[in-house]
Formats: structure tokens, C-alpha cells, sequence
């Protein structure tokens, strides 16, 4: 079980050094100089010895090995340089987003696993009714769906004709309610779909008949049998999913104005704020190298038959 | 003739709709310049905001652009855009996922730890990071999005490359002196290419809706081109006036991407073994009449 756990913590690490070489690849094979880039939106009239300048400034005189070093251990320590735009340090610009995002994808994944536990239940017991139908139309729907055009109708019906909630800004419990519904509705349906497919695979299983032949209710059989053998299959689709609201965020931030990490990585790829767009790049690919590692030792541990594996 | 009722009596067997979706969206993509009613770039300030009417069925924008022909000029642009990006995807993927599946050994190692990176990152996070670095503009999006696509590919036909260098007949190629050139080409590479090209159906859906998102973000497909996604977000401040030209393009949108997520979806499930199936539905059938009486 250890030795299992330190050798995916080690294929984690040797990821994350690989993703962190290609972060900064992308940066050093951008055209054009860096150095005009920025001499051009410091001074409009920069003369060749400005750029000069600001070449050595980013030390971009010595070679590509020291460079990536000092990248790595600047970014380690939370130092991911300055924007371009705006001249401000990117770390505590990030650390100041952070909640937002982090907010958002929470409340989703919240939404989500609720919605799912109580659709997926009903859908398991009453197979072919409401709440059955309604998570499969929902699922590929929503598959299909671009989220921007979900949140669209979500505004429309909600805040525009009932005029239930606000529309944007992140103050107060109700301006958060339609931001989650739109990024946490696809995962609820994909959710619900894992435990409605997932309960129903268990309760085809032999043991399964055993349990309805001793005479056990129907609760009972689902609840302490079947629902343990699902966990694996349920966290692994649960990490997928919020992989995939961290990436909704890139779309929903927007939408409802609000301004999360998402939003400055946005701004960084539209004004091609290289420094920004790294820093966020690098941001995203920690969490989901982290977001992989969790479920995999979360799958290890519901999960007797990988366990078994490691010792 | 003989491939026709083939083809036919395939199609059949899918769901009707997919089949009219994605139809539709083809016929659209290609033949749209002959079908819009109206010139899609054309401005008439006088006939903005209209509701539908006999000379613009589903009425106009609020720069009194006709929608409908907005509408059908947005499939042509998903259709090029989708199969550029997945001919240039699946070129570099299916080329990487052969070799690797090829040449076994270090050159596979090395090769499908660069694709694990890959894979690693999510597809519209590694389009935005290159079009951030590279600008925006029609060329560096489909860049940007084959370059995020290409890892997918690469597994599969590494995987369908490895199966297909284990069969007997490659082997028997060999003894009888074929050279690598003669097996790679005229062996490996047409048993791989039909494969995953089947799997490719379903990332279609995936591609158009990434193409629609970036130029939601207004990093995709410039105006004056019209995207469906560039319209919706176009149409978003005017959702309490007039909240049709919002509707429309995501609706056209949706209903494309669903053809093809079913097509994808029934062509996945064609491959399950029927024995096995068979197997698992009879099982089902025993315990659901025993979960009845409990």
C-alpha cells in the first residue's frame, strides 16, 4: 500500500517537472523579443539601449539551463514575476484570486455531489421514472451543451424573467447560487448517471441475489452492499468532473463578471501577458496533477483489489 | 453499389437523429454560401432588433443582420475549422501512436511520456495557453486546438497499433522478408487509420464546441466571420429585449454536437462483444425479477 502510494507520488513528480519544462517552452518559443515587447509598453519612444536594458533585467542574456532554474526556484518560492500590462507582481495577484475560483468550483462540486447521491438513489429505486429519464436527458444534454449557452439560459429564466437572483458580482449567498448551477449541472447529471449505472452493475452481482434471497430490504442491500462498491468508480469520475469545472471556470468566470484565477489567465492570453499566462499554466497544471494523485490514492484506498496489488 | 447498401444498412443501425444532425450540419457546412437567403455581413441599422418575418424568418440582429443566413454561414465555419483541426490532429497523433506502437522499446517509452504530459492537461486550458503566447487570429486557434488534440489520437492508435503488430499475418509478413517500410505502410498504417477515424466521430463534437468556446471569448473566429458562439456572446446584452438571437445560435450549436456525441456514442457501443453483453443482461433479468418481489 505505501510503496504503492510513494510510487504514484514519484510518476506525480516526474509529471509535474515535465509539465513545468513544457510551461516554460511555450514561453521562450514566443515570437518576437520580450524585451521590445515590454520596452515598447513602458516607454512609447524606447531606444535600443532600453531594451538592452530590460534584456539584462529578465536575465535573458544567459543561457536557457540557468534561465529555467531560476524560473523554477522564483516560482517555488512564489515569486512568478511581473505582468507585463499592468507592472504588478503576478503571486500575490494570484493568491488574492484564488478564494473566487476556489469558491466556485467548490460550491459546484457540492451541488453536484448532492444532486447526484439524491437523483442517482431515486433513479436506482424507481428505474424508467422521473428522476431516471430526467439525469439522462440532463447528461447528454449537457454534454452537448456549451456552458456559456446553460449559464445564457439560466440567466434568462432565473435572473431576467423571474427575477429571482442577481446576475453577476460575487457579494451575498445569491449571487453565488446561479454561478454554481451552471458550472455543477453537467457534473450532477455525469454524477448521478455514475451512481444509477454504477448501483444497478452491483446489484446484478451474485452477491447481490444473496442479499435479496436472505431477505434483506431493498434499503439495506443498497445502502451497506452496493453503495461501497461504487466509491472507486465515484471518486474517479468525481476528480475527472472537477477537472472539468476548473476548466468551466474559464467560461463561467466571465460570464457572471466574476474575477477568479480564470479571469486573469483570460486577461493574460488576450493582452499575450506572457508572464501571466505562464504563471497561470502553471497554477492549472499543479492542481490537476494534484487532482489526479488524490483520486488515485483515494481509489486505492475504497478499493480492496488495488490495494491488494502494492503489498 | 455493393458499398452503398454496406453504408446503408451501417447508418441504419444508428440513431435516426444523430443521423439528421449531423446530416445537416455537413450539408450546411458545405453548401451554405448557396443557401443563405440574405447576405450574412450585411448591416441595416433601420431593421435592427426585428422579430421573424416573411423576408427574415428568424428575424435580425441588433445590427439588422439576417439571421438565418448568419446561422447557416456559422455551420461552414465549424465544419472547416473541425476538420482542418482534426486532419492536422490526427496526422500528428496517428504518426506518433504508429511509430511508438512500431517500434517498441525506448522509442514507445519516450514517445508516450511526452503524450502522458499531454494528457495531462486539460485540451481548452493548453489552446488558451498557446493562443495567449502566440496571438489570436484563425490560424493560431487551429493551431492552438490541434495541438491540444493530438495526445488523444496518439494513445489510441498507439493501442490499435500494438494490437495490430500482434497478429499473425504481420508476423508472417516479416519471415517472408517484407521490409519495415513495405509493413508500416501497407499494413500498419491503413488497419489503424480505419480505427481511428471511427473514434474521431466523437472528438468531432468535442472540437466544434471548443472552436465556439474560444470565439465566445472572443479568441477564436473574428467578426466579420460569423461563429455561432461569437453570436450568442454578440447577442448577450440585448438577452431581456430580444433573447431569440441568443437562443438560436446556442441551439444550432447544441443540436450539432449532439449528432455527433450520439454517433460516437453508438459506434462505441456497436464494439461491445455481444456474447459478453449478453452475459451481463441475463444476470440483470435474474436479479431484477427477484428485486421485484423484495
Amino acid at each position: 500500500m505505501l510503496t504503492l502510494v510513494s510510487r504514484r507520488l514519484r510518476n506525480s513528480l516526474v509529471l509535474l517537472m515535465l509539465a513545468t519544462l513544457l510551461c516554460f517552452t511555450l514561453v521562450v518559443s514566443a515570437p518576437g523579443n520580450i524585451a521590445v515587447l515590454i520596452a515598447e509598453l513602458r516607454t512609447p519612444k524606447a531606444t535600443f539601449a532600453d531594451i538592452h536594458k530590460i534584456e539584462l533585467e529578465l536575465g535573458l542574456d544567459q543561457p536557457i539551463v540557468t534561465r529555467y532554474s531560476h524560473w523554477l526556484t522564483g516560482a517555488l518560492q512564489g515569486n512568478l514575476g511581473i505582468s507585463y500590462k499592468t507592472g504588478e507582481d503576478i503571486g500575490p495577484a494570484l493568491s488574492s484570486r484564488l478564494p473566487i475560483t476556489a469558491t466556485l468550483v467548490a460550491g459546484g462540486a457540492t451541488f453536484a455531489m448532492l444532486f447526484s447521491f439524491v437523483l442517482g438513489f431515486a433513479g436506482a429505486l424507481w428505474p424508467g421514472r422521473f428522476a431516471d429519464v430526467a439525469t439522462r436527458t440532463i447528461a447528454l444534454l449537457g454534454a452537448s451543451m456549451p456552458s456559456f449557452f446553460v449559464g445564457a439560459l439560466l440567466i434568462y429564466g432565473l435572473a431576467v424573467q423571474l427575477r429571482l437572483l442577481p446576475t453577476f458580482g460575487s457579494e451575498g449567498l445569491s449571487s453565488w447560487i446561479l454561478p454554481w448551477i451552471t458550472i455543477g449541472l453537467l457534473p450532477a447529471a455525469v454524477l448521478s448517471r455514475v451512481v444509477r449505472v454504477g448501483l444497478e452493475e452491483a446489484m446484478s452481482r451474485p452477491f447481490a441475489l444473496t442479499a435479496v434471497a436472505k431477505g434483506l430490504t431493498r434499503r439495506t442491500i443498497l445502502v451497506r452492499h452496493a453503495l461501497p462498491n461504487i466509491a472507486p468508480t465515484y471518486i474517479n469520475a468525481l476528480g475527472a468532473q472537477t477537472g472539468a469545472m476548473v476548466v468551466g471556470a474559464v467560461v463561467v468566470e466571465p460570464l457572471f463578471a466574476l474575477k477568479g484565477v480564470a479571469d486573469l489567465f483570460l486577461s493574460g492570453v488576450l493582452f499575450r501577458d506572457f508572464m501571466v499566462v505562464q504563471a497561470c499554466l502553471l497554477v492549472f497544471i499543479s492542481f490537476f496533477v494534484v487532482l489526479n494523485l488524490l483520486v488515485d490514492i483515494g481509489m486505492m484506498f475504497t478499493d480492496p483489489k488495488l490495494r491488494r496489488q502494492g503489498s | 453499389m455493393k458499398f452503398l447498401r454496406e453504408f446503408l444498412s451501417y447508418t441504419s443501425s444508428l440513431p435516426r437523429l444523430a443521423i439528421w444532425a449531423v446530416g445537416t450540419f455537413l450539408f450546411l457546412g458545405i453548401f451554405a454560401p448557396w443557401l443563405t437567403p440574405h447576405d450574412p455581413n450585411a448591416q441595416n441599422l433601420l431593421q435592427a432588433h426585428l422579430g421573424p418575418s416573411f423576408a427574415h424568418w428568424l428575424g435580425t440582429d441588433h445590427v439588422g443582420r439576417d439571421t438565418l443566413s448568419r446561422l447557416i454561414l456559422s455551420a461552414r465555419t465549424s465544419v472547416v475549422g473541425m476538420t482542418l483541426v482534426l486532419v492536422l490532429a490526427l496526422s500528428v497523433g496517428v504518426t506518433i501512436g504508429t511509430v511508438a506502437g512500431y517500434r517498441r522499446g525506448w522509442v514507445e517509452e519516450g514517445l508516450m511520456r511526452i503524450v502522458d504530459v499531454g494528457l495531462a492537461m486539460p485540451s481548452l486550458i493548453v489552446a488558451l495557453a498557446v493562443i495567449g503566447i502566440f496571438g489570436t487570429g484563425y490560424w493560431n486557434m487551429i493551431l492552438a486546438l490541434a495541438l491540444a488534440w493530438w495526445p488523444g489520437s496518439a494513445r489510441i492508435s498507439r493501442a490499435v497499433a500494438v494490437n495490430v503488430m500482434n497478429r499473425p499475418h504481420i508476423e508472417s509478413l516479416r519471415v517472408l522478408g517484407a521490409s519495415p517500410a513495405r509493413i508500416y505502410f501497407h499494413h500498419l498504417l491503413p488497419a489503424t487509420l480505419g480505427a481511428v477515424l471511427v473514434y474521431a466521430t466523437a472528438d468531432a463534437g468535442a472540437v466544434a464546441l471548443a472552436i465556439a468556446t474560444l470565439s465566445f471569448l472572443g479568441l477564436g473566429i473574428q467578426p466579420p466571420t460569423p461563429e455561432w458562439g461569437q453570436m450568442l456572446v454578440d447577442a448577450l446584452p440585448y438577452l431581456e429585449s430580444s433573447p431569440r438571437q441568443v437562443i438560436l445560435p446556442g441551439l444550432a450549436l447544441t443540436l450539432a454536437v449532439i449528432g455527433f456525441n450520439l454517433l460516437g456514442e453508438s459506434i462505441a457501443l456497436n464494439r461491445v462483444p455481444t456474447p459478453l453483453s449478453r452475459k451481463i443482461l441475463r444476470q440483470r433479468r435474474i436479479t431484477a425479477a427477484a428485486w421485484k418481489k423484495a
